[in-house]
């Protein structure tokens, strides 16, 4: 059957929606993406820092650096973290685990 | 901190993030007003009693409105000087008494 219209008889091109879903998030984005707000934070010493690490038992993170640091995660990822869900987030591991349950990420 | 209540902790780490927010447009730069309220909190971090607590974050409460007061002073000077030309009135009216004193006629 012959093409009946512009779009169907050129073929290739693509239909492009500006306003469409985001990024398709993996569980590994989110872990480099963390990490990476945590190294750029200036009392984090880089070479300690692992998925597992604790923020106030290994890298010597007081209460008040806790508060900073979740205030540059919610920065990064956009979304505001309420009080009381930051004080449970302890390591990045926890980090990445709670943007994984707000996000949607399921791998 | 044993003795005082879990909600007053929580009131102290909400007035320290409220002050973080407010520090980013600080004139003297994020960090100088970041190691500044931080060296506060650490000073003050001893105090057990639930009624002095109360002062503190009241301090602290009061210092938000300052800060927002200095920000909208800021504002409006900003937009006066843009948009508005500096007339003979509002030279005499901001320049202090010891300035007028000066022979500043003109012709």
């Amino acid at each position: 059957a012959a093409p009946t219209n512009i779009l169907s008889a050129l073929g290739t091109i693509a239909p492009h929606r500006c306003y469409g879903h985001g990024v398709e998030m993996t569980r590994h984005m989110l872990n480099e993406r963390v990490l990476l707000v945590l190294r750029l934070f200036d009392k984090i010493n880089p070479d300690k820092l692992t998925l597992e690490s604790q923020f106030a038992k290994d890298l010597g993170l007081d209460s008040l650096d806790h508060v900073e640091l979740i205030m540059a995660v919610e920065d990064e990822f956009g979304f505001e973290i309420p009080d009381q869900d930051a004080e449970r987030l302890r390591s990045p591991e926890d980090i990445v685990q709670y943007l994984c349950d707000k996000l949607d990420v399921f791998d | 901190m044993t003795s005082p209540p879990p909600q007053l902790r929580s009131q102290v780490i909400a007035l320290y993030k409220n002050l973080l927010y407010m520090g980013r447009d600080y004139p003297k730069g994020y960090a100088y007003f970041r190691d500044r309220l931080k060296s506060v909190f650490l000073k003050n971090s001893g105090v057990k009693d639930p009624d002095q607590i109360k002062v503190l974050i009241g301090r602290g409460e009061f210092v938000i409105k300052e800060l927002e007061a200095l920000y909208m002073l800021r504002k409006y000077r900003a937009l006066k000087h843009r948009y508005y030309e500096k007339d003979e009135a509002t030279t005499s009216a901001t320049t202090s008494s010891s300035d007028k004193k000066a022979p500043t006629k003109t012709q």
